[in-house]
């Protein structure tokens, strides 16, 4: 009895859409975790002196999301050989993967032109072009020109990874997004795609028009998404706007260049001063400004006396050369090259508006016109806490917007930042309506220096001590004594507040909070009484915190999930209560039930809410809880993270050569005996022999396989990945290492771990054996027997567990890499004693070595490695 | 408003060493919250009683999972639903088969049947455990009982290899099931003084000395039943009390080693031969199954209580039975030295257990 399937529409396509795309979706998310591969996969590629190197850039995206799940399968390029990869989809295959919504009459009413202001993070700060392009002079004006039309010829210049090779990322602008409310009954015919596409279309054309407004040709960290309630729905798209460096992006053999820009991967993956050697190549080019890494992705890409919107500006504190913004929002992880000042911890915004129950285009209207307002207050509330903690840049911004029949849902996760280039954060500073009431008054001064306190903690808590530098303000400088930002606080209810919105971000003293009513009181109480974070725990959702480095090996992934039941006849402020509160109790229940592994941070949290029934919140977490040693991480933090992060890099430059031994050794690579460390040991000499065009041929077969594979899926049940995988025996090394490593734990039973993130910590990730990606439901008509839904989701969610488990061990690997659970749709009926649930879960199948244990018992891969680097020295 | 679901699942299954020993001892999740207050574990992490509650609710739903494993420990090695540590493991097993010195005097040597299950409600109101606990001791008993008790072999390596207990837990496992199925008398008041410990060393006694294994490793039988040939043959001592002049003879011996050496020597002169009688005919009787079950009383009635009413110590007891064993082979008419040492090596070292001060 699914009269849960209202939910069909939406998840109709979701299943029924063939798996093709369900693996795509899948590859292209594991591809944004893996994401340093894939550049260096071109990097590779253009690092050789091949001219017969077709590779296309236009379709970037194509390449990229096709290469992990081919990671493994040798016979691959040869099956259909000589077909070009320009035959493939002339869209990035997301365009595919996300036009699934059938329609047939589109019905929409887009919030777009209000949510384009408010999304473009209005503190972001202003333009470059001018300015920034007069100094570095024509030839930097020609670059841009020349990479902008390279990545200007693709029809969306998306990229969905969210981490990049130093260099890659020149300027960041800030977030841009894009909804839209549809009816979903409005479609004829549901089975085809168009309507659906043609609403995709016009979102990622907004999302392209809001980068260029900001100066920028592509968007990064790009993720679209869906909500549906009933026929309602609401599509979400955002993403960070960026103009990326041109020599990752020109198309045709330039050698010189290419050449040349080898060199920072080479002195990069030997763990020396990769930063000066990048400077070196850009420089001695002339090709681009010459900036210091860690500064350099923040300075404006947009023109500074052409701003799309009011900010403040100031010179970089790092470099002191170009413009930088007061406060930078990206949906990114942090560039491994930044210069970040202290730790870094999760901000969460949370809102929750009720609403009329309405039907169809009513509906959508209400809808439509409570989003801007939403979204704006998400976005006050992170700007608050952001300022509340000292911090000036968030990275990993992920908004989600739920709806329901009669509230809708906005949950806003970032991780918070000092950027040291960026200026110090003014603090909050609040001030009353009504001055003439003395107590009052004593109660604002109470909060202000509450607040005041609150700031200094944090700052001690985060050990943010920026070096102190003179203030240079540009535009309309502030006096010292009112140099305090305001406390943003709107009221979606009332329409001067919107006026309000407009006026205060120009340049007259903003930031102030207006204590007119007992909702603001209560607000900032919220605000204050955000709980502190336990001692020995830190938080983010990016990747990897920022300023912690010396992870042991001591990884917990987790799963949690809540559902709460609301009473009816809630206010607004009931509800935001009630919704906040529980996203906190959640953090803390994780806190305290991962305290023996302290000094730990919880990685990529990843907070899914949704409305399941009408009363119902559910937030669902997936996260991994990584110990690090505290004394090391004080003496010699930053070198060794460096470290950690180069070998996760070179870990997966190995999954590469790989690749290409695959392609190039022999028809049956296996047959060489010593597998991909044979390889890795004379790269030059596999450099030379490689013929890339043969490679480009290869990626559009691969997606020619993928095609095929799905249709075959799409006859049978089964999502998992195929069994080409397990044909492919392990090298005779690892197979050694790996059963030593099975002994060891002295049960028949294999240790798998799983982890969210792209990397394993002192791990060496030696292969990479495929996606997992697998669907999964339950249901019970015995629920209150086990244990209530409780019970009955523990289970299952245990049982899902133990089956990627299994299937990674199967397939002879010892762990799960970016490993996410993309879906956790949970139904009850209680009284007929039934519940049942969706679950989808994907992750990358691996086999790593520790990297004790790789010292100890092979060489090999360390020794390819220092050959690889002294050959890029030798060039 | 309620939190409807609630539940985290970790890689790595998390347990809480204390909230499983709440768990293992029958408290419910409020309770346990309670304790856990009480403990100051709130204080310790900044948490609050809602972040307590849900974790207990948490744990006690995982212990629930695992326990249909904990009842096949080997299961647990090789089941793919959880993913514990090995240390973690060993610690939910023995834990698990861990149990209550005062719960076990109640039922030990009693059959493991419903019957006894059914008065558990008594041995927790009588002992203060909670019926839960009692339950799952009772039922590790029987459990254990029934796994060894068709197998041949060793009896604690076979406890110890089918249920991965530690060599102290497999003891005194073997010790429940010998009693369990010998059905030894422990409940009478007399016997009330005497610990599990003592049992389980008495136990261990009888198991590595008096059973077919302890003779004959390759014997196909098993630790569980007393050798039936040795019983026979214990009869034979009977001489000893029968044979007037070996009587005599022996007791002489004996006095003149201890004389001068206790001060309790015009006493033990005196019980010799009651004390003698009361030995031999305990080894005589054994072979009856009914006596066999009152072996512990018999060794109480007619040794313990003669010598403490008389005020002989440890030392004065270990004394007089080592001259009262070796003096009986330097009698010349008696023949069985073999059953006579293998009797009283156990018999001195029970009673030396059993003779507290």
């Amino acid at each position: 009895n699914w009269n849960c399937w209202r939910l069909q529409d939406a998840t109709c396509a979701w299943f029924t859409l063939s798996s093709l795309l369900d693996i795509l979706t899948c590859s292209t998310l594991s591809a944004a975790r893996s994401q340093h591969s894939l550049f260096f996969l071109s990097h590779n590629l253009s690092s050789s002196s091949s001219h017969t190197y077709t590779y296309d850039p236009v379709n970037p995206c194509v390449l990229m999301e096709c290469v992990p799940p081919c990671s493994d399968r040798p016979g691959f390029g040869e099956e259909t050989p000589g077909v070009p990869l320009s035959s493939g989809p002339p869209t990035p295959l997301r365009a595919q993967t996300f036009s699934s919504f059938s329609p047939s009459k589109s019905y929409s009413r887009q919030s777009s032109s209000s949510d384009t202001e408010l999304s473009l993070t209005p503190k972001t700060g202003m333009g470059s072009g001018g300015s920034a392009g007069k100094e570095a002079g024509p030839l930097k004006v020609f670059l841009r020109q020349q990479t902008q039309s390279a990545l200007e010829q693709r029809e969306y210049p998306f990229f969905t990874l969210t981490a990049f090779p130093p260099g890659f990322l020149l300027h960041v602008g800030g977030v841009v997004s894009a909804r839209s409310v549809k009816l979903l009954d409005r479609i004829h015919n549901p089975d085809e795609p168009e309507t659906r596409d043609a609403w995709w279309e016009e979102i990622r054309q907004e999302i392209k028009s809001h980068a260029k407004a900001l100066g920028c040709h592509a968007v990064v960290g790009y993720s679209e998404s869906t909500s549906i309630c009933e026929e309602v729905c609401i599509l979400s798209a955002s993403g960070t706007a960026a103009i990326l460096s041109s020599r990752f992006m020109q198309d045709g053999p330039l050698d010189v260049e290419h050449r040349l820009s080898r060199q920072p991967l080479c002195v990069f993956s030997t763990g020396s001063e990769r930063v000066e050697g990048d400077m070196g190549s850009s420089a001695s080019l002339g090709f681009e400004e010459v900036v210091s890494p860690g500064c350099g992705f923040c300075h404006i890409p947009y023109d500074e006396l052409n701003i799309p919107f009011p900010a403040q500006l100031t010179y970089c504190y790092c470099c002191r050369r170009y413009k930088v913004p007061d406060v930078l929002f990206t949906t990114i992880d942090l560039p491994t090259e930044a210069n970040v000042t202290g730790k870094g911890c999760l901000i969460q915004a949370r809102l929750c508006r009720t609403k009329k129950k309405a039907q169809g285009e009513g509906n959508a209207t209400a809808i439509s016109n409570l989003l801007p307002f939403l979204e704006y207050e998400l976005h006050t509330q992170l700007m608050n806490k952001l300022k509340l903690r000292g911090m000036n840049a968030l990275f990993g911004l992920r908004i989600q917007i739920s709806v329901g029949e009669t509230m809708l849902l906005g949950l806003a996760s970032a991780t918070g930042v000092y950027l040291t280039a960026l200026p110090s954060p003014g603090g909050i500073q609040i001030t009353g309506k009504t001055p003439s009431d003395i107590t009052y008054e004593q109660h604002i001064s109470n909060m202000q220096k509450k607040i005041n306190d609150t700031i200094t903690k944090n700052k001690e808590l985060y050990e943010i001590n920026p070096p102190e530098v003179v203030e240079e303000i540009i535009g309309s400088p502030i006096p010292e004594p009112r140099q305090r930002s305001r406390l943003f606080r709107s009221h979606s209810e009332s329409s001067d507040e919107v006026s309000e919105l407009d006026l205060s971000h120009g340049k007259k003293d903003a930031f102030v909070l207006e204590i007119d009513d007992t909702d603001a009181v209560e607000d900032i109480h919220a605000l204050l009484t955000d709980f502190s974070i336990p001692a020995g725990f830190y938080s983010c959702n990016t990747e990897i915190m920022p300023g912690i480095q010396n992870w042991t090996s001591a990884i917990q992934m987790f799963t949690s999930v809540r559902v709460f039941r609301l009473n009816t006849n809630l206010t607004n402020q009931g509800l935001n209560k009630i919704f906040s509160d529980l996203c906190e109790n959640l953090l803390k229940s994780l806190y305290f039930k991962l305290r023996s592994m302290v000094p730990c941070c919880l990685c990529h949290l990843n907070f899914t809410v949704a409305i399941p029934e009408d009363e119902l919140i559910q937030v669902a977490v997936t996260a991994v809880a990584m110990s690090f040693d505290k004394e090391q991480t004080l003496e010699n933090g930053k070198q060794s993270g460096e470290k950690t992060l180069i070998k996760a890099i070179t870990d997966e430059q190995l999954q590469f050569s790989l690749e290409l031994n695959a392609e190039t050794s022999s028809p049956n690579p296996l047959s060489s005996p010593k597998g991909l460390s044979d390889v890795g040991s004379h790269p030059s000499a596999r450099a030379s022999s490689v013929d890339y065009s043969s490679f480009a041929d290869r990626c559009s077969s691969w997606i020619e396989q993928l095609k095929l594979k799905a249709h075959t899926i799409r006859r049978g049940s089964v999502k998992t990945t195929s069994s080409m995988e397990k044909a492919s025996p392990l090298p005779e090394g690892r197979s050694r290492s790996l059963r030593s490593n099975r002994s060891y734990s002295g049960s028949s039973v294999a240790v798998v771990k799983m982890t969210p993130l792209s990397f394993i910590p002192g791990a060496k990730i030696i292969k990479y054996l495929g996606i997992i990606n697998m669907f999964f439901i339950r249901e019970t008509t015995s629920l209150r027997e086990e244990g209530g839904v409780s019970g009955f989701l523990h289970t299952f969610i245990a049982e899902v567990f133990a089956m990627v488990r299994a299937h990674v061990a199967a397939l002879g690997g010892n762990a799960v890499v970016s490993y996410s659970m993309k879906e956790c749709v949970f139904m009850e009926n209680p009284n007929k004693n039934q519940a049942q649930c969706l679950i989808n879960v994907s992750g990358d199948a691996v086999i790593f070595v520790r990297e004790s244990e790789l010292e100890l018992t092979s060489v090999q891969p360390q020794s390819a490695t220092t050959q690889t680097s002294n050959g890029g020295e030798g060039t | 408003m309620s939190v409807e679901l609630d539940v985290f699942v970790g890689n790595t299954t998390i347990m809480d060493k204390e909230v499983y020993q709440l768990w293992l001892n029958g408290y419910t999740v409020n309770d346990a919250v309670k304790f856990r207050i009480e403990g100051g574990v709130m204080e310790e992490c900044e948490a609050s009683a809602e972040v307590l509650l849900s974790d207990t609710m948490d744990q006690y739903r995982t212990f629930q999972m695992c326990e249909r494993l904990l009842h096949h420990p080997a299961k647990l090695a090789n089941q793919l639903l959880f993913q514990i540590p090995p240390d973690r493991q060993a610690m939910l097993i023995e834990r698990y088969y861990a149990f209550d010195d005062s719960f076990v005097r109640e039922v030990l040597g009693k059959k493991l049947s419903k019957g006894t299950k059914k008065d558990l409600d008594d041995v927790s109101l009588k002992t203060g455990i909670t019926l839960k606990s009692c339950r799952r001791q009772f039922d590790n008993f029987k459990r254990v009982f029934k796994v060894v008790e068709e197998l041949k072999g060793p009896l604690v390596e076979n406890i110890r290899q089918h249920f991965l207990l530690p060599d102290q837990l497999a003891g005194d496992y073997a010790a429940i099931v010998f009693f369990a199925n010998n059905r030894f008398e422990t409940g009478k008041k007399k016997l009330l003084y005497l610990t599990f410990q003592d049992f389980a060393f008495c136990a261990g006694q009888l198991i590595n000395n008096w059973t077919v294994g302890a003779v004959d490793n390759m014997m196909e039988d098993m630790d569980v039943d007393l050798d039936k040939e040795f019983l026979q043959d214990l009869k034979d001592l009977k001489i000893l009390i029968t044979d007037k002049d070996l009587l005599d003879q022996h007791k002489s011996l004996v006095c003149t080693a201890l004389r001068g050496k206790t001060n309790v020597f015009n006493e033990m002169e005196a019980n010799f031969k009651n004390l003698s009688r009361g030995l031999v005919n305990i080894a005589a009787k054994l072979i009856n199954a009914k006596d066999v079950r009152d072996f512990f009383i018999d060794i109480v009635e007619k040794f313990i209580e003669p010598c403490r009413s008389d005020k002989w110590t440890s030392i004065d007891v270990n004394l007089y039975l080592t001259h009262y064993t070796n003096s009986v082979h330097i009698l010349d008419t008696f023949k069985y030295h073999a059953v006579w040492t293998r009797y009283m090596g156990v018999i001195k070292s029970c009673i030396l257990r059993m003779y507290h001060d």
